[in-house]
């Protein structure tokens, strides 16, 4: 059996009346990229203030890197590195000494945090810039700093909770970029959270998916891809109305129906034919023009299980 | 514990300076202060007068008015600028953390209160030059000089950090520890002239046994329990769980 970075069961903690995190049991292989999905509120951000010790479960248990979250927190968070909901880089400071401080504070030799911070710096395109107090940076390069801080001290395990967060398109795919250079350059494992399906699928190597604090599914995104997304059908043509939206979404072998770029977009569960659902297109007054289908992407997948668990 | 309080220490003494030289007429506000006390002020006065232990309160209490507006910002304003949490998922103990951020406002209000007590001795020595160096003579401003500003500068500090650890943003901070001294100082006023006027004299006259040296170290024993009983309560209220769900 692989080592784990990662273990946890039953893990719970609830916040008054809210349940934020509801039972959680995983497993994260050493030297894994996992990614973590679920929508905003899905107790993402808790599970990770749980596994590094933050705050207590209320009840289960959990192990990181051999230690145990409720006793242990010290240990852990001496042994990982954890970018979480803000950059938590201090602007007034330039960005040199921002990753300074946390080199001291990780006890790293002066001479190996000095060569560390060029490596990283000059991998970010930010070696330049370090001496700016970081204030006057672009959110990109803030949010590229903030990535090289908690893999300065080369830690076994580090938490990144959704790093590209707030990017525009292009800032986001240099910082993917530069996060798989860096994680498979570093060999840690990686605890990733992201409702980004696109960056999970290119960065991560394991998923699960969590909502309302209830783990739905793990797995490789190939894995979950082709065991809950089914087919994904994409119709050309018109007339696709909100009536026929609802009756489609109605359907037993639907799980999801939406109108994209003037396109019907269907996601098929496994084994269902496309022929019956255009026979309900043109029976409610749709013109078809062209069918394509092909395997649903993890975000399909994902849209799909919030829906139905949702129905259910 | 010793290198994350230094560590810790370094970053807030940066973070300290940086904000002063950053913010446009903030930058001057130190040097205005060490100005008026250690030039306007001690210019017209005579040796003997600045030289005296009660002359000493005014760089005491300006240690702790720079303080109040520096301790302010240690907790509340890493809340306001979201690094407390990234701080707190760090391997810093909660003592290097909370130690260091007290270290590093009483060393500025200290070194700011040195500094006009410095150029305050120069400016006087230079106005009234006489072909000797005036210099405090006796115990009781020595005392004053050395256990002054980090005993009474430590209980604003102290009580600070207690006041910014639960503060939601740095101006809530600042205007509770503004309102939280004036009480104290008004209480301290009205209280004494409402006391009786026996246990005026009673306590006047156990006053006037003690030798001056005696009543600064009195005064600073009782300061120093202060400082304890504020740091005790600050390292109670100092829970990363609380913090972070604050």
């Amino acid at each position: 059996m692989a080592e784990l970075a990662i273990r946890t069961q039953g893990l719970t903690r609830t916040f008054e009346k809210v349940r934020a995190l509801d039972d959680l049991t995983l497993e994260v292989p050493a030297g894994s990229v996992f990614g973590f999905l679920g929508p905003n509120g899905a107790g993402k951000t808790t599970t990770i203030r749980l596994l590094l010790g933050l705050i207590e479960a209320t009840s289960g248990s959990a192990q990181v890197l051999g230690f145990d979250t409720r006793t242990q927190g010290d240990e852990i968070r001496a042994r990982s590195g954890a970018l979480l909901e803000h950059s938590g880089l201090y602007e007034r400071l330039s960005a040199e000494d921002n990753l300074r401080f946390y080199g001291r504070v990780a006890r790293m030799p002066k001479a190996e945090l000095d060569q560390r911070i060029q490596e990283l710096l000059t991998h970010l395109g930010l070696w330049d810039r370090r001496k700016e107090a970081v204030v006057k940076w672009s959110r990109g390069m803030k949010q590229k700093l903030a990535i090289a801080r908690p893999l300065l001290h080369r830690p076994g395990l580090v938490f990144l909770d959704e790093p590209t967060a707030g990017l525009d398109p292009v800032a986001a795919a240099s910082l993917r970029d530069d996060l798989a250079g860096l994680a498979s350059r570093q060999g840690a494992t990686i605890f990733l959270t992201t409702h980004n399906m696109a960056e999970a699928e290119k960065l991560c190597n394991l998923v699960a998916v969590i909502r309302q604090g209830k783990l739905l599914a793990v797995g490789s995104p190939t894995d979950l891809r082709s065991r809950g997304g089914g087919q994904r059908t994409e119709i050309a043509g018109r007339g696709f109305s909100d009536a026929m939206l609802a009756t489609l979404r109605q359907h037993a072998d639907v799980s999801q129906a939406s109108v994209e770029n003037g396109r019907l977009i269907l996601v098929l569960k496994n084994g269902a034919g496309v022929a019956p659902l255009v026979s309900i297109i043109v029976r409610e007054g749709g013109e078809v023009q062209e069918v394509r289908s092909g395997q649903g992407s993890l975000e399909d997948v994902f849209l799909t299980m919030m829906e139905e668990d949702h129905k259910e | 514990m010793n290198a994350d309080f230094i560590t810790v220490l370094w970053k807030e003494w940066k973070e300290i300076v940086l904000e002063r030289s950053s913010s446009g007429a903030g930058s001057y506000r130190p040097l205005i202060l060490i100005a008026v006390l250690g030039v306007f002020v001690p210019f017209r006065m005579r040796p003997e007068r600045f030289f005296s232990p009660e002359q000493l309160l005014l760089p005491v209490f300006l240690c702790a008015f720079v303080i109040t507006a520096v301790i302010a910002d240690s907790f509340a304003g890493e809340r306001e600028r979201h690094t407390l949490e990234t701080l707190l998922a760090s391997r810093l103990s909660d003592r290097a953390i909370l130690f260091g951020k007290i270290a590093a406002s009483l060393a500025y209000g200290w070194l700011i209160s040195i500094a006009a007590i410095v150029v305050g001795a120069i400016t006087v020595n230079v106005v009234n030059w006489n072909g000797q160096i005036a210099m405090y003579r006796d115990e009781a401003s020595w005392l004053i000089l050395l256990l002054g500003p980090p005993l009474l500068g430590g209980v604003v500090a102290t009580a600070g950090v207690l006041v910014s650890l639960h503060a939601a943003t740095v101006r809530q901070a600042q205007q509770t520890l503004a309102v939280g001294f004036m009480v104290l100082m008004l209480g301290g006023v009205f209280g004494s002239s409402a006391l009786p006027a026996e246990w005026k004299v009673w306590f006047a006259r156990m006053l006037l046994t003690w030798t001056m040296a005696g009543l600064v170290l009195a005064a600073a024993g009782v300061v120093l329990a202060i400082d304890l009983a504020l740091l005790l309560a600050g390292m109670a209220r100092f829970q990363r769980a609380r913090l972070v769900l604050d």
